[in-house]
């Protein structure tokens, strides 16, 4: 084993065991397309930089800042991307967000049917549950019975709008502000929103 | 077994709406291998050789049976190599060398 520095050079392959088929290709394929000059030799281990700086905190900050911010709120609601983008959030691909705000009397639940498209710039990678046959199928059918399975109940009078997700179009859920949290700080009220709060499946609690 | 007309109205990847097993609140730690693939994705998208609606047809070009058999990144990286192909920007035979070459480098444990 190499000793472990603070410094990784290299992008770091594990060195206990040999990679299987798949991994194989992986770095067989990022080789050849590095020989070709097709991508460049630093780019794959910036990017794991950028995809390990994602985080829930993100979107959590977006959400604090629009529950005390009233004019954020409306441009958040207007331009997703370009209001986490005034929060210093880049977006590192093309795609668009819609963020959907949950009201009394709208519940919102993000999905995507067809693969896993998830708003990555502000939330990291999404669960693996999110990438599973019975969230993506059944989230459009019959949502209520999947928030229950999350141990979120949505009372009757209360819509359940579902949004699927595509390539160039991703959602995040506003969520509602709970009750008896009015002399919380922004940092306070941050701490309390989580990942699962802004897909829809859970609501936040205080 | 499905009918073939029931396949043809449905791709494997297309889910919405159909019935399923409640959902189990899996995670996993992301494996090292797959966190370079995701990037992979990304830096093949920003230089516009592959981007997401044709990743999710290269998944889904791969077929019911083997989108059934391989995970996630699994699917990723064979659906990447067989656009990359498509594009005339790799060949089978340097695929193929170069998973020999690191097959070699790793497998006995020395470089």
């Amino acid at each position: 084993m190499q000793p472990h520095g603070h410094e990784h050079p290299d992008i770091p392959e594990p060195e206990d065991k040999p990679p299987g088929y798949y991994e194989i290709m992986e770095i067989a394929v990022r080789e050849l397309l590095i020989e070709k000059k097709l991508i460049g030799p630093d780019e794959i281990r910036r990017q794991i930089e950028v995809l390990d700086s994602r985080t829930p905190a993100l979107g959590a900050r977006v959400v604090a800042r629009a529950w005390i911010d009233p004019a954020f709120r409306v441009r958040l609601l207007r331009n997703g991307r370009a209001a986490c983008e005034e929060l210093g959030i880049s977006f590192y691909d093309d795609t668009q967000l819609i963020v959907l705000e949950n009201t009394a009397a709208v519940h919102n639940l993000v999905v995507c049917t067809l693969c896993s498209c998830y708003p990555r710039p502000v939330l990291g990678l999404p669960p693996d549950w999110y990438k599973l046959k019975p969230y993506r199928a059944r989230a459009v059918r019959e949502p209520r019975a999947v928030l229950a399975e999350f141990g979120t109940f949505i009372s009757d009078d209360v819509e359940v709008r579902v949004s699927d997700s595509t390539a160039m179009v991703r959602y995040l859920v506003l969520p509602q502000r709970p009750p008896g949290t009015e002399g919380m700080s922004e940092q306070q009220l941050a701490d309390l929103v989580t990942r699962d709060a802004m897909i829809g499946v859970t609501t936040v609690r205080h | 077994m499905p009918e073939s007309q029931d396949l043809l109205k449905r791709l494997p990847t297309d889910l919405g709406g159909l019935t399923a097993e409640p959902v189990q609140r899996t995670e996993h730690e992301i494996e090292p291998w797959e966190k370079r693939c995701h990037a992979l994705a990304d830096v093949l998208d920003f230089h516009k050789i592959i981007n997401t609606e044709e990743k999710r047809r290269g998944v889904e070009a791969l077929g019911a049976e083997i989108i059934s058999k391989a995970s996630y990144y699994e699917r990723w990286i064979a659906a990447f190599a067989n656009i990359l192909f498509q594009k005339g920007l790799l060949t089978p035979g340097d695929l193929a060398r170069k998973m020999e070459e690191v097959s070699a480098r790793h497998g006995d444990g020395r470089t």
